[in-house]
């Protein structure tokens, strides 16, 4: 009772579901590679991030810097939120082809 | 066949922790390694599950199946080492020696040895699990391309023996250590699990936009980088996150608290 009476004070102090909108951006897996490979976001904001994978392999996206990681299997989409971020680059990577699959999100006022 | 290397020794490093922990806590207690067998059948099965249903658990509620998952997967596994410290501990603190401790009819562990064999079993299928599943995976991206198959399960195999020598290692370390001391050490490790798992499920809740990404309190990337060996080894022992913010921390917390109770009482109860 105790655990969930926290777990709910939790979500009242840090709520995600946010009444304002969300900006939606979209990455394309495509050759185990990113496209576009820097997408720039605004700064200090709540974004949708909606990544399609368009190869028939899967992918795992990773990021050490935005603390994400997801796989997405071959032609199939997944959506991850991130931010509010400060301004500044923030890398991503494909774990399962590291070599080619980079990108950056950008973050800019 | 380097990434795959790399690849599937991140994935297996912290099973292979889990495994020595609770095998070393095994052989200290006098308890057989029975729980081994089942729990490594389960997580075969788990994992296949995991595999194969990837497609469907990804696209439930909403696209956020995989979270809530892996969210129910973390939580199973921190109540199995809430569960497994709380039988354990008062051998941390016995003044008696465990052979004495463990023939007394009072003791804990004999009189809650099913309970200790079913969260022994659900702890380690349940975490490998996880981490197999997404082994498979991998491996299977490589299905259609018979000359890259090779290559990546050579590497799985090398990755796969990497970590099972780093475990074997340090479970004979372990063993020579004495047993108040390596039972210590164990339960010092569970109330780091137990956190870094829960830190795990803030993750996966801020990841779908249930709870808010706020600014890091913190930022250590630039002394133990997570992308390093050591941040890597860091985060299989603690969950270390260079960069966490307040709901992880509070999520820490939470799981690390109920550890730390048990910890006190049992200390308090060997001191009456």
């Amino acid at each position: 009772m105790a655990i969930k009476k926290l777990f709910l004070w939790i979500l009242l102090i840090n709520p995600g579901i946010s009444f304002a909108e969300v900006p939606e951006f979209t990455i394309e897996i495509r050759d185990h590679l990113f496209f576009p490979s820097t997408l720039s976001v605004p700064a200090y904001r709540k974004i949708k991030l909606i990544i399609i994978n368009q190869d028939s392999t899967p992918e795992e996206v990773e990021s050490y810097e935005l603390n994400r990681e997801k796989v997405i299997m071959g032609g199939s989409r997944a959506i991850i939120f991130i931010g509010p971020l400060d301004p500044g680059e923030y890398p991503f990577f494909g774990e399962f082809n590291p070599k080619t699959a980079q990108g950056i999100i950008r973050a800019q006022e | 066949m380097v990434d795959a290397i790399l690849l599937i020794l991140r994935e297996v490093l912290e099973a292979a922790l889990i495994i020595t922990m609770l095998l070393v806590m095994s052989r200290k207690l006098s308890l057989t390694f029975s729980w081994a067998v089942p729990a490594l059948i389960l997580s075969v099965l788990f994992s296949w599950i995991l595999a194969h249903y990837t497609y469907a658990i990804t696209e439930a509620w909403g696209g956020t199946g995989q979270e809530w998952a892996n969210t129910l997967l973390y939580l199973l596994v921190i109540f199995s080492f809430i569960a497994i410290a709380w039988i354990i501990s008062p051998v941390l603190f016995t003044t008696t020696a465990k052979t004495e401790y463990l023939s007394s009819p009072k003791n804990r562990i004999t009189r809650h040895k099913k309970l200790l064999f079913i969260n022994l079993v659900s702890a380690v299928s349940l975490s490998l699990a996880r981490e197999a599943s997404e082994i498979l995976i991998y491996l299977e991206g490589f299905l259609h391309q018979p000359h890259a198959l090779k290559s990546a399960l050579i590497g799985s195999f090398i990755g796969l023996g990497v970590g099972v020598s780093l475990g074997a290692i340090t479970y004979y370390l372990f063993i020579f250590a004495s047993t108040r001391l390596s039972l210590r050490i164990m339960f010092i490790l569970l109330v780091f699990l137990c956190g870094g798992l829960s830190t795990q499920i803030a993750r996966q809740l801020m990841q779908i936009g249930v709870l808010n990404s706020t600014t890091p309190l913190w930022n250590t990337s630039r002394i133990i980088n997570e992308h390093s060996w050591l941040g890597e080894l860091l985060y299989a022992l603690f969950g270390y996150d260079s960069s966490p913010n307040s709901a992880q921390i509070i999520f820490y917390l939470i799981a690390v608290i109920p550890l730390l109770i048990i910890l006190t009482a049992s200390w308090r109860l060997s001191r009456k």
